[in-house]
């Protein structure tokens, strides 16, 4: 039994200007949980199912729409129903990913039959526009993704999903604070006005690790799918920045015909990244059943990881 | 499919106490009216610039101990907590830096009071796939610092503590042993009704000076008390009746029952629901207060050290608590 692909689907909010470049935005009181839900009930119409179908939602987010319950929940009120259990996920860029191996587990184990696993952010309300912090700020867009995965015996879905962390770098692409380590608050006002509340970027370092982790992955999630490159339709790879997904395509030989770079388009999506890009893909036609398609990524923490999918 | 087993659990917790006549002198209340109402008498507060993963760190080190794994044989990382160590990336890639390894995953799973038996049910299912030999699972929460330790924060102030437990879990080749099941549930439409707002995606700036302090302030839990309780009484012994009905099993076969340390006036209403003698519970909360993803683990350790869990015993975990979401696994020891 495979966990097959059964619906796919994706949300922007409306582009803005901000810090030179064109970005999808969120707008007051949008949170990742609104943005989600505009996605599942687009992926729910795909799969010729309601609400009720979802057994289980994996949530993976950096941007939670409030700092407790997990964004998780708040997708569940909206979707309505049962008790529908809701797991948060916290893995950064590569979130989803994780929430992929995650629902596999869960499906191979016959514990859910469908899983539905979501990757949303709003990273623009967190984020510094002024000079100083344009150069991160303008990188980053808002959005959601999701896929439901579900049991099917004829349809080959997950084939593989590879995740690892190096913990030792989480300084080198991270947001501090709130920072509960802080004692006695983790949160002043002098903290807020040096801006600590900002993600700040190593770039030099986060560029090397991503150079040298996204192949490395890819090969990785190809070798446990037992696939060749050349029998991946689409590549869609995510990092933060836009040309380091290039360069990793160009270290494998991928052509240009069969890499998607999300971060080129939208904005770094972080955890949304990859579903939107895979039903952007399926929306234009491009990638259909039967397609295979490698989603990979790298970001904070650092974590990374690829996975392998036959639609 | 093989089976997942505990093969080692450990606990830490940070040696300064406060107790109930401490929180007294920094807000209107009294000793008696905190141990009536919740059962608690102290709790434990963290200092310095100890977080989370640095606790669960510590909690991570002793259950690799007594599980007689290495740090380096852990295939993947999970940490529950709703007070993360920083903002972003996860207290779990704290934790594995503070481990010192590296290359396996390490997540967060940020489901509250109900964290820890999430976290578990993934670890379960990580090892009964096969994709993982060994799991590290840890519960941990710094509360003191995100607390209002004012007469105005005293209604969830007085309840909360900080500390961490971890359990490593490893293959059980017998199908009758180990982790027989988990059950997760969630129902956000209760979202509200136990909840920290601040800091919020959802809001445009997601902080403000005025979120962060004075009058406004929106950086602290809120509760509606008899709402969460109404609730959790009700959905304890659910989510346990339901892990023993998926076995066939009844209360008359529980050994243990080890509920998530919300509230003693909570666990003594579970108990009674259920028709569980008081001696098949396990409770620890006068000394440390709600530590929510942290209380089910140090639980556990403090029940093994007891000698309250013994080869073959039943033992169930339960949860209830913010989003709301509410979990229950079922163990044969």
């Amino acid at each position: 039994m495979t966990s097959a692909i059964l619906g796919v689907g994706h949300y922007l909010p409306a582009e803005v200007e901000c810090a030179g470049v064109r970005r999808p935005i969120a707008v007051d009181p949008v949170g990742p949980s609104t943005l989600a839900m505009q996605a599942v009930t687009q992926a729910l119409e795909r799969a010729a199912l309601t609400p009720d179908a979802v057994d289980f939602i994996i949530f993976a987010t950096m941007t939670p729409d409030v700092t407790f319950p997990g964004a998780g929940c708040w997708l569940q009120r909206e979707l309505g129903g049962r008790t529908t259990p809701a797991l948060d996920i916290r893995a950064q860029c590569a979130g989803f990913v994780f929430g992929l191996s995650i629902a596999d587990q869960f499906l191979r184990a016959g514990v859910y039959e469908r899983v539905l696993v979501v990757g949303a952010e709003v990273h623009s309300s967190g984020l510094d526009y002024s000079e100083r912090g344009a150069p991160v700020a303008r990188l980053f867009g808002d959005g959601a993704g999701v896929v439901l995965i579900g049991k099917d015996g004829a349809r080959p879905g997950i084939r593989s999903a590879v995740i690892h962390t190096d913990g030792r770098h989480h300084d080198r692409f991270w947001c501090e604070y709130p920072a509960s380590r802080q004692h006695p608050v983790r949160m002043t006002v002098e903290n807020f006005r040096q801006g600590k509340h900002f993600p700040t970027i190593d770039f030099d370092s986060v560029r090397r690790f991503g150079e040298a982790s996204l192949p490395e992955v890819i090969r990785e999630s190809l070798h446990a799918a037992d696939a060749t490159l050349e029998q991946v339709d689409r590549f869609i790879i995510c990092h933060v920045l836009p040309e380091v997904a290039e360069t990793a395509a160009d270290t494998l030989g991928i052509p240009s015909a069969r890499l998607n770079v999300p971060a080129a388009r939208h904005g770094h999506l972080a955890a949304a990244a990859l579903p939107v890009a895979l039903s952007e893909e399926m929306s234009s036609g491009r990638l259909g059943p039967g397609a295979t398609v490698c989603l990979a990524a790298s970001g904070a923490g650092y974590a990374w990881g690829a996975a392998v999918l036959t639609l | 499919m093989r089976n997942t087993r505990i093969l080692g659990v450990g606990h830490y917790l940070p040696s300064r106490v406060v107790t109930n006549a401490d929180l007294t002198k920094v807000m209107d209340t009294t000793e008696d009216w905190i141990l009536e109402r919740t059962g608690i008498r102290e709790r434990r507060f963290s200092d310095g610039w100890t977080g989370g993963a640095d606790m669960g760190a510590e909690a991570a080190k002793q259950a690799l101990e007594r599980a007689g794994v290495p740090a380096r044989d852990i295939g993947c990382i999970i940490l529950a907590t709703l007070s993360p160590d920083i903002d972003m990336p996860a207290s779990a890639c704290v934790l594995q830096h503070r481990l010192g390894i590296g290359g396996m995953p390490a997540f967060d799973v940020r489901n509250q009071c109900s964290g820890f038996l999430y976290g578990l049910a993934v670890a379960d299912k990580f090892v009964k796939t096969g994709t993982y030999d060994h799991v590290l699972l840890v519960g941990t929460e710094v509360h003191s610092t995100g607390l209002d330790l004012t007469t105005r924060g005293r209604e969830v102030a007085v309840i909360f503590g900080d500390g961490a437990g971890a359990v490593v879990l490893g293959p059980e080749p017998d199908a009758r042993r180990g982790i027989l099941s988990t059950h997760l549930h969630a129902q956000g439409k209760f979202a509200e009704k136990l909840w920290l707002e601040s800091a919020a995606a959802r809001s445009r700036p997601r902080l403000t000076e005025e979120m962060i302090a004075g009058d406004g302030a929106r950086i602290f839990p809120k509760m509606e008390g008899r709402y969460v309780f109404r609730h959790a009484v009700t959905r304890f012994p659910q989510v346990i009746r339901e892990a023993l009905d998926a076995n066939g099993l009844a209360v008359a076969d529980l050994s243990l029952l080890i509920p998530h340390q919300a509230n003693l006036r909570i666990s003594q209403m579970v108990a009674m629901g259920l028709e569980l003698p008081e001696e098949k519970m396990f409770n620890n909360i006068d000394r440390y207060g709600n530590t929510t993803a942290g209380s089910i683990p140090i639980a556990l350790y403090e029940a093994l050290e007891a000698g309250r869990i013994h080869d073959g015993d039943l033992v169930c975990l339960a949860a209830f608590g913010a989003g709301f979401t509410w979990a229950s696994a079922l163990i044969r020891w």
